[in-house]
Formats: structure tokens, sequence, C-alpha cells
């Protein structure tokens, strides 16, 4: 394991960039700066923001400049409708962002996908491995765009032995904090599932995706791996553990006839069924043996662990008039008490040294 | 006759209750035979023994029993008292007795259950009894409804299973009166491969192979069948295949669960063994692309054929409709002499008599795991297996005389 010195995270401002960074901030020895439009909704205290699309042609430069090692690429923009804007910056900005790391001589790219790309097929073997070529008949916009992003990885790859990438394809997201389709499935009201079908499914920790993240930065292992929680759980054990055990259960020719119908009289289907139907139908298993051998990393929670905690947090939540924001609050406000000590410290040492220069005074 | 006139008859009574008729001993005031009762009697002025004393007694007896057993194998819990479990053990154990103990015994009994009836005691246990019975169904449907149970990473669920299991027994025992021979070719533990003959229009024979081996092999192990990539598209019958342990049939797959020391069965004849047409029956089709074998070459797991003889005849296919298994997506369409004329009846099997033979497993260890890239030797396996199938096939069907009755 050799740790980098700078670390670049794309997307700083997105949620799972915000949680890298609030991760990486504990980190010793580490400069950790960050690339968004729009800063972090919350502060993340020992984060170098820097406000700037990561499409800027000069972000070679800058990366250059910092004497960047190692990337994280989590600019991203998850949704189940085709966008351009969507496409362009998914798919463009990575190109743009990889091309710049080639510029700039980082030597090391992480970033993020899906095992959804696979597809759910009912000839699915039961443990999908990453040679199988993804097959997802893609109408989401997300799954289109990281199957574009991998498509342009395996060429970039060849090009560039030199830079060591990394791909983690990360099935359902669950968590209590996290908005991912699997937390909206089971935070809906009227869990929709296809009657008859209970497919395999697989889970990740949103800590566990932060910490796989972080694994890899610091991992010399080229080359796609499924990351994945241990334990593969039907549908209907997932949602009993999910606190949902009763779901409603739609004739699946209703669903896949309907939908359309929905669609074309203004009906948020997305929002009725958060996971496609097909990945409700069928199973979509990734093989965890590459992410035990060759990625060296198992995952804190495993599914059934992570299932536990998102449902008592969210029966919890019921108890706790704002949900538990206050307590999320308080962790703020001590991290802001810490960060404007510490630069007022910064700022008295520099006065003692002679008081020429200014300290940046980053106070909120 | 006068001397016998002058001592006193015995006080004790018989086992059967009456009075017993030996004289007494000149000292005592019982015979020879209940001299040693008499000893123990806690009354020392040698009258009837109180019941109450009887009871003391049979209870010390018996806990010196329970604590001899218990020393014995100290891990050992009787099962769950249940009035269908005594009367199951009487039943076992009454032809060991002599016609009049026997007898006398049940008189007994059932003295007992009449007078019980009145008794408060017995109604207290009922009520316990079906008190512990619910009890445990809502425990059941409870943990169901929390996702507290174990399931496996291919979906298989023992609770599922046992509750299936019954019914599959009933098929097995009663329906199809099935005869299953060579079972000791299944090994206790480690790989292995069956390879059976598919037929009768459902999937019933996979069915019945896994409760053979559950029910004949002394290891009760579980058959893993690989089915064909139809049924994932099919509601229900999807997720119970699952749950049963049952997988779908890719090569990937197969040597997955060989390399996991489980017991596979692949049918490779697929869906054209199923959908044979009654004229076709016992004509094996064409052993799929030898991927089974490829499968066993690469585990290093024997292949062991499987025949199985009465499941052709279980529905009698007369045609296969190509326009209407196309119209609803069914790889074919079968019409028999009930199906679809009576509806839902036509799903009803004919209980034909059936045997299901396992045979000699064929070794694979000879070849080594990089034989399986090897077409030749693929083939040659793969036409080797399917002849010795319908050799056993044929060699069942020259013994069988009648189809329902074997």
């Amino acid at each position: 394991m050799v740790q980098p010195k700078t670390v670049l995270i794309t997307g700083a401002g997105g949620y799972w960039g915000m949680r890298l960074a609030a991760r990486l901030a504990s980190v010793p020895d580490l400069h950790v700066i960050g690339l968004d439009t729009t800063a972090p909704r919350e502060g993340v205290k020992g984060l170098d923001f820097v406000q700037t699309d990561v499409r800027n042609p000069l972000l070679a430069d800058f990366l250059r400049e910092e004497k960047v090692e190692a990337v994280c690429h989590l600019a991203f923009v998850e949704s189940n409708r085709r966008s351009e804007a969507n496409f362009d910056l998914n798919v463009m900005g990575a190109m743009k962002v990889f091309g710049a790391c080639t510029a700039a001589g980082v030597s090391k790219i992480v970033c993020r996908s899906s095992t959804a790309i696979y597809g759910a097929h009912p000839d699915n073997p039961a443990f999908l491995s990453e040679e199988r070529v993804p097959a997802a008949k893609s109408h989401t916009g997300s799954v289109r765009d990281w199957m574009e992003i991998e498509a342009f990885c395996n060429g970039f790859r060849s090009q560039w032995p030199d830079i060591t990438l990394s791909i983690l394809r990360f099935p359902s997201i669950i968590g209590p904090a996290a908005d991912t389709p699997m937390t909206r499935f089971l935070r809906s009201k009227l869990t929709p599932t296809l009657m008859g079908f209970d497919p395999l499914m697989q889970l990740i920790h949103e800590a566990d995706v932060v910490e796989a993240l972080w694994h890899s930065l610091c991992q010399d292992a080229p080359g796609v791996f499924n990351v994945a929680a241990e334990g593969v759980l039907p549908l209907s054990r997932l949602m009993a553990l999910g606190g949902k055990p009763i779901a409603a259960p739609v004739f699946h020719l209703a669903a896949y006839w309907g939908n359309p119908v929905l669609g074309a009289v203004g009906m948020p289907v997305g929002r009725v069924w958060p996971i496609e139907l097909d990945y409700l139908r069928y199973p979509w298993v990734g093989d965890l043996c590459k992410m035990r051998e060759d990625l060296d990393f198992t995952p804190a929670y495993s599914a059934v662990s992570a299932l536990r905690e998102f449902t008592a947090r969210r029966r919890l939540a019921h108890y706790t008039s704002d949900g538990g924001k206050s307590a999320q609050d308080e962790e703020l406000l001590r991290d802001t008490i810490e960060r404007r000590r510490r630069s007022r410290q910064r700022a008295v040492s520099l006065d003692a040294q002679g008081g020429l220069e200014q300290g940046e005074e980053d106070l909120i | 006759m006068s001397s016998n006139d002058s001592r006193p008859r015995c006080a004790a009574l018989t086992k059967a209750g009456q009075p017993c008729k030996n004289d007494a001993l000149a000292d005592a005031p019982f015979c020879r035979v209940h001299e040693g009762v008499a000893a123990n009697a806690a009354s020392p002025a040698g009258a009837e023994p109180s019941p109450e004393v009887l009871r003391q007694e049979l209870s010390l007896e018996l806990d010196n029993l329970i604590a001899r057993v218990e020393n014995a194998s100290s891990d050992y819990r009787p099962p769950p008292f249940s009035p269908q479990a005594l009367l199951g053990l009487l039943n076992q154990n009454l032809r060991r007795l002599s016609p009049e103990a026997a007898q006398d015994l049940l008189h007994r009994l059932r003295g007992y259950v009449n007078s019980d009836l009145l008794d408060l005691d017995t109604w207290k246990g009922i009520w316990y009894i079906i008190n512990y019975a619910l009890q445990q169904q809502t425990d059941t449907v409870k943990r169901r409804f929390s996702g507290e149970y174990e399931t496996d990473d291919w979906g298989m669920d023992p609770e599922f299973l046992s509750i299936i299991q019954p019914f599959l027994t009933f098929m097995y025992r009663r329906y199809w009166r099935i005869e299953t021979s060579g079972i000791e070719n299944i090994p206790a533990d480690g790989p292995a491969l069956l390879t059976p003959n598919h037929s009768g229009q459902l999937p019933w024979d996979g069915a019945m192979v896994g409760t053979a081996v559950y029910l004949e092999h002394p290891e009760q192990r579980l058959v893993r069948s690989l089915y064909a990539s139809w049924f994932p598209t099919l509601p229900f019958l999807s997720s119970i295949f699952v749950k049963a342990g049952q997988t779908l049939a890719s090569v990937e797959n197969g040597t997955r669960l060989l390399e996991e020391n489980q017991l596979v069965a692949v049918y490779p004849e697929g869906i054209k063994g199923v959908g044979k047409l009654y004229k076709d029956r016992y004509r094996l089709a064409r052993f799929g692309r030898g991927g089974f074998v490829r499968m066993a070459l690469r585990a290093q797991a024997p292949i062991i054929p499987v025949s199985v003889v009465g499941a052709e005849e279980t529905y009698m296919s007369l045609y296969k409709s190509e326009t209407i298994a196309r119209l609803i997506g069914f790889p074919f369409f079968p019409i028999t002499p009930t199906w679809p004329l009576l509806g839902l009846f036509g799903f009803i099997p004919v209980p034909s008599k059936w045997y299901i033979d396992f045979g000699e497993p064929i070794p694979m260890a000879q070849y080594g795991p990089e034989a399986a890239n090897n077409l030749v030797l693929v083939s040659q396996l793969t036409d080797q297996v399917r002849n010795i199938v319908q050799q056993m096939i044929h060699d069942r069907l020259a013994q069988r005389r009648s189809v329902l009755f074997g």
C-alpha cells in the first residue's frame, strides 16, 4: 500500500465527492483537493476546494502545478432519464479528466461504476465475473453513461499502460444518509415489486463505498472490480430486513406495458419504480473473487448488517423530531469551531514570526 | 390338604390384580413369589401397598432409568411428547408382546383415556400443546416478515425446502411409488454431476431425482439442479426454483457449484427432452453441446449417469403447436388428451410407476482440468454418457411389465 501525497477529487460538491473528502480529512500527510462547480453543501474540514468545471481545458496545467498523484473521478450526475447535459458532463467530462491526467503525469485514476451495466438478464450466471461484456439494455441515463465510460476506459488502458486505472463497480448502495435508487425503493410508501419474481441482489453500505474508493487509491490494482458486501439476498428477504416486509406486487406484463402509458400521460415512472423493472426481475450479482484477491478489500458491513442499520436509523427517525438532523448540525458546528480555532492559531503564529504575511483567513 | 388349610394364603395381589392363590410362608404373610415385593413395600404390616406408594416407587425407578440414559449419552434430547408419537411407539412394540399382555396393556390405556378426560390436567396439557403449536407458527411468520432467516449465496432457503418436502415425499412414495437403485454410487461428500434423461413436459423428474437422493441417501444430500434459461422469465416458478437451491444451467454455474463440493444435476437433453412427443418416448435427444462434460472436467468431478423410467408417461404429448408456443413465448406447447381440453385438470400427471437408477460414476480425474478445451474428448465423453443412459433406460424397460404398476 503506497499512500499518495496529493489527491484530487472531481465532483467534490456532490454527495460521494463530499463523503470521500470528509473521509480523507482524517488521513495524515495527505493533501486533498476538491474540484467542482459548486462547493460542498456541508463544509469539509481540510479540503482544498477549487471551484471550476472538470471540463476546463486548463485542468492539465492545474494538475501539473499541484503535483497531483492520484485522481478519484466522481463528477457524475445520476439520473434515470436520458439527458444530453448529463451525458456531456458524465462521459465527455470523464474523457477530458483522463486526458488531463495523461498530460500531467498522474499515476493513478479511480473511477466509480455500477454492476447494473451487466444488465439484468434471464441467462445471467449466478455470479457475473468482471470479464463479462456489459450488456445492459440501458434506457436510464446513468447506466448508459457508465457503459460509455467503461468502453472508453478499455481503450485507454491499452493506450496508457503506465497509468493505474481502477474502476469499481458497485451494486445497489444503501445507508442512512445516501439517496440512491435502492434507498428510494425501500423508503417509498408502496414498494412495488413484480409478482412472482424474487431476484437475488447484492448491496453495499455507503461507508464501504467511500472506504473502497480510498483503498483503491492506495492500491496498485489496475482493472475492473465488482465491490459488494458479503451476502447475496433474495429481494423478499432484503425488503423484510429493510423494514418493508409487505410489497405491492404488480403483474409483470402489466408493469412492462403500463409504464409507457403512465409516462405518456405525464406520470413520473421513475418515482414509482426507482429501480428499473428488469433489475427487479432477473439476477445481476457480481462475482467478488477479484475484489478479495486482487484488490484485497473487505467491506466492513455485510449485506444483512447494512440493512439492519438502515432500518434501525429509519425507525429512529420517527422519534427524533428532525430525523437526526440535530446530531448532524452539532457535528457541523464542532467542525467549524475547530477550523476557526486552527486558522486563528495559524494567524497568531504568523504574526509572531514577523507579521509581514497576512495568514489566509479562510474564516467562514 | 389339612396342612394347606391351616396355613394362611398369601396376602399379595398378582400382576393381574387377583388375590394370590399360593400359601404364605411360615414366618411371613406372603408366599415365596411375593416375598421380595413385600419386603420393598413401605407398609410393614404387609397389607396391599397404597397406590400413592406404588406411584412414588414407579417415579423413583423412572428417575433412575433417566439418570442412566443421561449417563450413557449426555447430549441426547428426547423428541417432544405428542400423542401420535406415543401411539406410533406402541404400534411398533405391540407385536413383541404376547397377545394377552398386549390386550391387557391396551385395556389399561383405554381406561386412562376415559378417566383422563375428566381430569383438569389433561385439558391443561391439551391447551399447552395447542398453545405451543400456535406460538411456533406465529414465530415462523414473524421471522419471515423480519427477514431473520437464512439463505445461501445461490438463494437456497432451507425453511422453504422443509415446507415443500412433505408434498414431494408424497409424490415420490405414494403417487409414483418410485423405486430407486444404485444410490450407493453417489458419494457421501465431494462433488458429482448427475446426468439424468429428461422427459414429461413438466420438470417433475428433476424434483423426483432430488427427492430420491434426499430420501434414500444416508447423507440426505441436496441436489442442485440446473434449469433452462426459459424458467427465470416465468413468475413464481423462477423464485420457487431458486429457493429450492437450483440455478440456471450454464458452464460457469455448474463448475462453481461442483468446486463448492455440491451434488449437481444437469439434464443434457434440455428443453428438447422435456417436450418429447409420446411416440418418441425413451429415445434420448441430443445431449446438448457437451457443456456438462466441460463442467465435470474443469471441476474434476465424476459424472453419474441416471435413468428415469416412468416420467415419459406422466403427460402424453400427442402434438406440439408451434404457433401457440410462439404466440405466448413458450419454448413448446404440448397438446395432450387432457391439456388444454380440460384446463387446469390437464396438469394432473398420470400416476405411472417410476424407476430411478443411478449408474456407476465415470471418473474425470485421468483427463485433467485442461481437457475441458479438448473438443474431441468432450464430444467423445458426451456420446459415452448418452449411450450409458440410453442403455440403462433399455435395461429397465425390458424388465417393466406395466406402465402403471411396474
